[in-house]
């Protein structure tokens, strides 16, 4: 009886030990995979420059356009966004120098405080879609499921805040199983409601880079709200020190 | 002097037409200048009384919360100290007030309107539901939870009625985007100002929207009893709360500043950790309120001036005519005895006789339009209700302005007649007697 009882405990402790080595062959490590997705969308050392075009669509009104030259130089966490168009808005522009993102107005020669979580004139934009993304530090997975988008196979990720320094308390991802490259984002509410959907159809490759060049946001709140943010001209080339500068704001606002 | 006024009286009952139109229009710039002057009076005293009851305090205030440099959050969530200092204060509150506010975006049907979304306690409040009148709507949906309260401005914008369901957009206490899915519970009637961008709700939803606790909350008011309190009360409370926790120093050494922005511009510049507590006053919000008192007091100075200065032309044009028409007069008494500075005194006091009735005319003329004002119900459901007084309007005449007027009124009435009074009292008696005028 007692050989008995011993075996059964050796062998369920081998039968556990088999299950756990393949359930972790299986599950893919998600704090690597985040810090990857992290890693394809920064430059590191190197500069990078685009002009971003963004549509926004609201039922009812004119598409409206705004057009922007973005310099990002993410070692330093700078970079500054330059509004092209509309004529009205020509010359504003937003600069961020470390934790601190400022708003230029030309109009009244004023700088602002705001943050990366504004909307880039009015637009579903945020300043942080265009610049790079800090999910790894920011949020945790705590579910996963694999699934099917398009052509592609993928991991659908429910990630969740770790801390309050983030916009959105819980973001759902949907990454290719293949390449760390996500296809399409879902923004939630702290009380759980879906307010923005991103999708990613088109990405370039930016000096070894993975840089989206078309994102779709589709408002969950505000129904047939949607925006459309196209990137061309990206380049790494290298940026002169004194475009990180409210001088320079200031200077090309003229 | 008592003859020499009796004769002036005698003179002026002469001439009664004359007499009635230069007083009259004397009267006439009296009773506007006062009533502005009452008007103005009230003016302060009604708008903070009206605000004090929106904003449900005199005093206020504020727990601020540094979670990291430039990362603060304003949250009361403890407030036996509080309520102890205020206690020890010796301040006698009408009611406290525990509210909490957020920023949101109504959405409706594809529209979106911007609010301010005051979270009140209903069964606290009752001067609120006396405040805000309903054109639809009760204030049942409110007190029952996600229920909204929102002005007819707002609910026109974005077609709504009572029952409607809505999402507003907003971000919790630390930043985070949130929604809540309210029910109009009423629309109230539009009363101007700021009031108009504000929606009520319940404060427990509220805090449940910003992610704090259900005790916790942004704002704790304080509403007194009489106005005039109000800044020594604020003295007292923040000398109690100030010996315990830790506080924003009131005040600014600017006087040009806005004391309000200069307290919260502390927080962002000075280098704190933990929590500290703001406390300002209506006084202090209200404080630009003051500068249109000023405004008033300096139009209704104006206002005289032209008014006076048209009466006073025909004041020197009336005492040159009553000069002419009693030259002869002027010459018999001159004969008999009378001195140069006896006329020119009879002038004069006709013309001080002639700005008191003027005066008088005046002040009780301005007594019975104020009277008669304060007695129509105006209501509160009028874009002026913040000027009123429980629907009506009062007026405060402060006596240092109208003495100032009538002083004015006597200088400018005297000033007329003086240079017609003197050419009288110069004239030699022969020559007046030889006047065939």
């Amino acid at each position: 009886m007692r050989i008995f009882r011993t075996s059964t405990v050796y062998g369920l402790c081998v039968l556990l030990l088999v299950a756990g080595a393949a359930l972790s062959a299986q599950t893919p490590d998600f704090d690597a995979m985040l810090a990857e997705i992290d890693q394809l969308g920064q430059f590191g050392d190197r500069d990078f420059s685009g002009v971003y075009t963004i549509v926004s669509q609201v039922p009812g009104q004119e598409d409206s356009v705004t057009q922007a030259r973005l310099f990002r130089r993410d070692r330093t966490d700078e970079f500054v966004l330059i509004i092209l168009q509309p004529q009205i808005q020509r010359g504003q522009g937003y600069l961020q120098s470390g934790d601190t993102v400022y708003f230029y107005d030309p109009e009244s020669r004023r700088f602002e405080r705001t943050t990366l979580r504004d909307s880039i004139q009015g637009t579903d934009a945020q300043n942080r879609d265009l610049v790079r993304g800090n999910l790894s530090e920011n949020y945790r997975v705590v579910s996963w499921e694999q699934g099917r988008l398009g052509n592609f196979d993928t991991y659908i990720l429910d990630l969740e805040a770790t801390g309050t320094g983030v916009d959105y308390d819980r973001i759902r991802l949907w990454v290719r199983t293949d390449r760390p490259i996500v296809l399409r984002e879902e923004n939630y509410s702290a009380t759980g409601r879906l307010l923005r959907t991103l999708l990613f159809p088109r990405y370039a490759q930016v000096g070894g880079q993975a840089v989206p060049t078309q994102i779709l946001i589709v408002d969950g709140i505000n129904e047939g709200e949607r925006t459309q943010i196209t990137l061309r001209d990206p380049s790494v080339a290298s940026i002169p020190d004194g475009v990180f500068t409210r001088d320079y704001l200031e200077r090309v606002s003229r | 002097m008592g003859t020499l006024l009796r004769t002036a009286l005698r003179n002026l009952s002469r001439q009664k037409r004359r007499t009635i139109l230069l007083s009259g229009a004397i009267a006439f710039g009296i009773m506007v200048v006062t009533i502005i002057n009452g008007f103005a009076g009230s003016f302060l005293e009604n708008v903070t009384e009206n605000f004090g009851q929106l904003l449900a305090g005199h005093i206020f205030i504020e727990g601020v919360e540094r979670i990291e440099p430039g990362n603060e959050i304003q949250i009361i969530r403890d407030d036996e100290a509080l309520l102890a200092a205020i206690d020890r204060s010796g301040v006698q509150a009408r009611y406290i007030t525990r509210r909490s506010d957020v920023r949101g975006t109504l959405v409706f049907g594809g529209r979106t309107a911007s609010q301010q979304i005051v979270g009140a306690d209903w069964s606290v409040e009752s001067a609120l539901t006396e405040r805000i009148i309903l054109e639809q709507g009760s204030f049942d949906g409110v007190r029952a939870g996600n229920g909204l309260i929102v002005g007819r401005p707002t609910a026109d914008l974005l077609r709504l009625e009572v029952g409607d369901p809505v999402l507003v957009r907003l971000r919790t206490i630390t930043g985070q985007q949130n929604v809540g899915e309210f029910r109009i519970a009423g629309i109230s009637f539009d009363p101007g100002f700021v009031a108009g961008l504000t929606a009520y709700a319940d404060r427990a939803y509220i805090n449940e929207l910003l992610q704090i606790g259900v005790d916790e909350y942004r704002q704790l008011g304080i509403l007194l009893s009489t106005l005039t309190e109000i800044d020594e009360a604020a003295d007292r409370v923040f000398e109690e709360i100030s010996r315990e926790l830790a506080v924003f120093e009131r005040g600014t050494e600017d006087p040009d500043s806005n004391p309000i922005s200069a307290l919260f511009e502390q927080a962002r510049t000075e280098e704190w950790e933990g929590v500290r507590y703001r406390l300002y006053t209506l006084n202090e919000i209200v404080s630009d309120a003051q500068q249109i008192v000023v405004v008033l007091n300096q139009v209704s100075i104006v206002v005289l001036v032209v008014l006076l200065g048209i009466t006073m032309i025909g004041i020197t044009n009336t005492f040159r005519m009553v000069m002419f028409e009693r030259i002869r007069e002027i010459g018999t008494m001159r004969a008999v005895g009378m001195q140069k500075q006896q006329v020119l005194k009879l002038f004069l006091s006709e013309a001080l006789m002639l700005a008191f009735i003027g005066v008088i005319a005046g002040l009780v003329l301005s007594a019975i339009v104020m009277a008669g004002l304060s007695q129509i119900y105006i209501g509160l459901d009028t874009p002026i209700f913040v000027l009123l007084n429980e629907g009506y309007f009062t007026f405060a005449v402060r006596p240092g302005q109208a003495v100032l007027h009538v002083t004015l009124v006597v200088m400018f009435t005297l000033t007329a007649a003086w240079f017609p009074a003197r050419r009288a009292s110069e004239l030699p008696p022969v020559e007046a007697l030889r006047s065939t005028n």
